[in-house]
């Protein structure tokens, strides 16, 4: 149960010493009696002190050290030891059961809190993996069934049914492999909880990749863009917030029914730099809001939505911006649309506008 | 063309995708050798000679990247890497190698294609930048020195113009900034990438470029840039 010696536990030990002494001071000079209260008030200095440290050890020092304290400073005879009264035995031993008492039910406290946080997370990864598997399940099985039903009847499926097929087995695929890039996004830090590798990326050139990819999948959605007209860098591991830009966008494109336009905004403020994807969409029920970053959804979303979960990807973004030491919060009002906002710390912005001319 | 095929060597140890990508080249009209082994590898590179190689780096016999170690002692033929590995160290260091570019698992067989026809292309007129490049509306004059989107004259500052030109002469093969700062001002020194980042900045700028429209210059993020290549579909992934 000992571990290293920490440094806080040595001053909680001297510092309720001293509080404990002042007392001690203090009532001697109002009443000038003292020898009922010092048990009282070094018992209550063992009890704080076993409360706020570690272990065993600073408990039990503390009630030996009360006891010679008490013994030598505030019972007749003062200022010698006198360990022949039964009475100063009998306070001795008090605060030391008092003492072992406290520890024991602190560290049983610390260790069920421990517990605790550790089932939570690991209830966290159980609901994450179920969505997954659920998840990865649908496109398989479109997949696999495509895939065999071209191969058994290749002879009898015209060729437009074909490639109707084989087009979904296609798209289906691709879906998969961006559920696996959002996983393996998770695991890149995730692992052995190593912070993000942070390289300086140029704002535009982020914005740039992502719109291009994101074209690519959805030619038909046209994203407004406003951007500051300064050059911004923002150290970050451009794979990860390119991920999140990328889910954000493809959210609102799968989920926001209705919607009529789709704004990517970036401004800074201070040092941060705010990231905002708005659509006027359908809008998010409240009551989804509030764990709409935790990878759980509520029982009765998950069975039937199917490929459209959207909580793996929210979650993984709020792993990512976390992750980067910055924030994300939702904002959505039902029928007018939906708002996610983060924000990451910018490097110091410099003015190297004069370095193009050789 | 059909009686002088490109041949393309293929070092990848996963059959499946072998056999995709052997169809893929096949009937695009290159002849196609496959080698699922570095040590294989190796010794068909030899026997065969081929006018390309596309290497996979997770081989299970040796790393991919002794491969182009190996190869790049002599030779200059152009190798394209696959790699399921998407951090940028791992893409930074088969280029330093003297990989031509590389393309991340899973990739669009038009992807591939045009990576193919873009590294074969390098190969042949790599040496001396002359008359035009034409990619989309963007226009480059090399004895002139001038460049133009459509019909209008773009001003570019020296600087600016060299990387235009040292990307157009690379099109449509990733290039990575250490690579470019070399070429552009003769050594790397620190903060140099930075130098490149604002003087990007401002070619886009002047190009008219906005991020996700009329991107004459791709980025591939912590990497370098790729110039867009002459054949129209070169950057368009078969996504749906």
């Amino acid at each position: 149960m000992k571990q290293t010696i920490r440094k806080t536990d040595i001053l909680v030990l001297l510092g309720v010493f001293a509080l404990a002494f002042l007392v001690m001071f203090g009532i001697q000079r109002i009443s000038g009696r003292i020898d009922g209260v010092a048990s009282m008030v070094f018992v209550l200095a063992v009890f704080l002190i076993s409360i706020y440290t570690d272990g065993y050890f600073w408990g039990v020092m503390a009630s030996l050290l009360s006891v010679l304290a008490v013994n030598f400073a505030f019972r007749s005879p003062y200022f010698a030891f006198n360990f022949t009264l039964p009475e100063n035995l009998f306070s001795g031993l008090v605060m030391l059961v008092v003492s072992i008492m406290t520890s024991t039910l602190t560290t049983r406290i610390k260790m069920q809190e421990q517990l605790r946080m550790e089932s939570e997370t690991e209830k966290m990864r159980a609901n994450l993996l179920r969505a997954v598997s659920h998840d990865l399940r649908t496109p398989l099985t479109s997949i696999y069934g495509a895939c065999s039903t071209v191969i058994e009847n290749y002879d009898s499926l015209d060729k437009e049914q074909k490639v109707k097929l084989l087009g979904e087995a296609c798209s289906d695929a691709q879906w998969l492999n961006r559920m696996v890039e959002n996983l393996l996004s998770v695991t890149r830090f995730d692992n052995d909880k190593v912070a993000v590798q942070k390289t300086p990326t140029v704002l535009e050139e982020l914005i740039d990749t992502v719109l291009v990819r994101f074209q690519k999948r959805y030619p038909d959605v046209n994203v407004k863009l406003e951007l500051p007209d300064s050059f911004i860098v923002i150290p970050m591991d451009s794979m990860l917030i390119s991920q999140v830009l990328t889910n954000l966008l493809e959210n609102a494109v799968l989920h926001a029914e209705g919607m009529t336009q789709l704004t990517l905004k970036v401004f800074t403020v201070g040092s941060h730099a705010v990231f905002e994807v708005t659509d006027n969409g359908c809008g998010i029920p409240k009551e989804r809001l509030k764990k709409l970053f935790s990878g759980m959804l509520p029982a009765e979303d998950t069975a039937d939505h199917g490929k459209h979960s959207m909580g793996i990807g929210l979650s993984v973004c709020a792993a990512i911006v976390k992750a980067h030491g910055g924030e994300i919060k939702a904002e959505s009002r039902q029928g007018e649309g939906t708002t996610i906002r983060f924000w990451l710390e910018t490097e110091s912005i410099e003015t190297e506008e004069n370095q193009d001319e050789q | 063309m059909s009686n002088n095929k490109f041949k393309v060597l293929v070092v990848e140890d996963e059959a499946n995708i072998c056999s995709f990508i052997y169809t893929l080249l096949e009937t695009n009209g290159y002849q196609t050798f496959v080698a699922p082994s570095c040590e294989l590898g190796q010794s068909m590179f030899g026997s065969c000679n081929p006018d390309l190689i596309i290497l996979d780096l997770g081989l299970p016999d040796r790393d991919g990247v002794e491969l182009i170690r190996y190869v790049r002692q002599k030779y200059l033929t152009p190798i394209i890497v696959l790699s399921a590995r998407t951090t940028e160290a791992d893409k930074i260091e088969a280029l330093d190698l003297g990989a031509n570019d590389y393309i991340t698992k899973p990739f669009g067989t038009g992807e591939l294609l045009a990576r193919v026809r873009a590294a074969l292309r390098t190969n042949r007129y790599s040496s001396n930048p002359t008359g035009t490049f034409r990619a989309q509306d963007l226009t480059i004059n090399y004895e002139r020195r001038k460049v133009f989107v459509g019909e209008e004259e773009i001003k570019l500052t020296q600087t600016e113009y060299n990387i235009v030109a040292f990307l157009s002469e690379h099109a449509g093969r990733v290039m990575t900034y250490p690579a470019i700062v070399k070429a552009i001002w003769g050594d790397t020194d620190c903060g140099s990438t930075k130098k490149l980042q604002v003087n990007m900045a401002n070619i886009r700028r002047k190009l008219g470029s906005r991020p996700g429209k009329n991107t004459y210059i791709l980025n591939e993020l912590g990497v370098g840039y790729r110039m867009i290549d002459e054949d129209r579909d070169s950057h368009t992934e078969e996504d749906a």
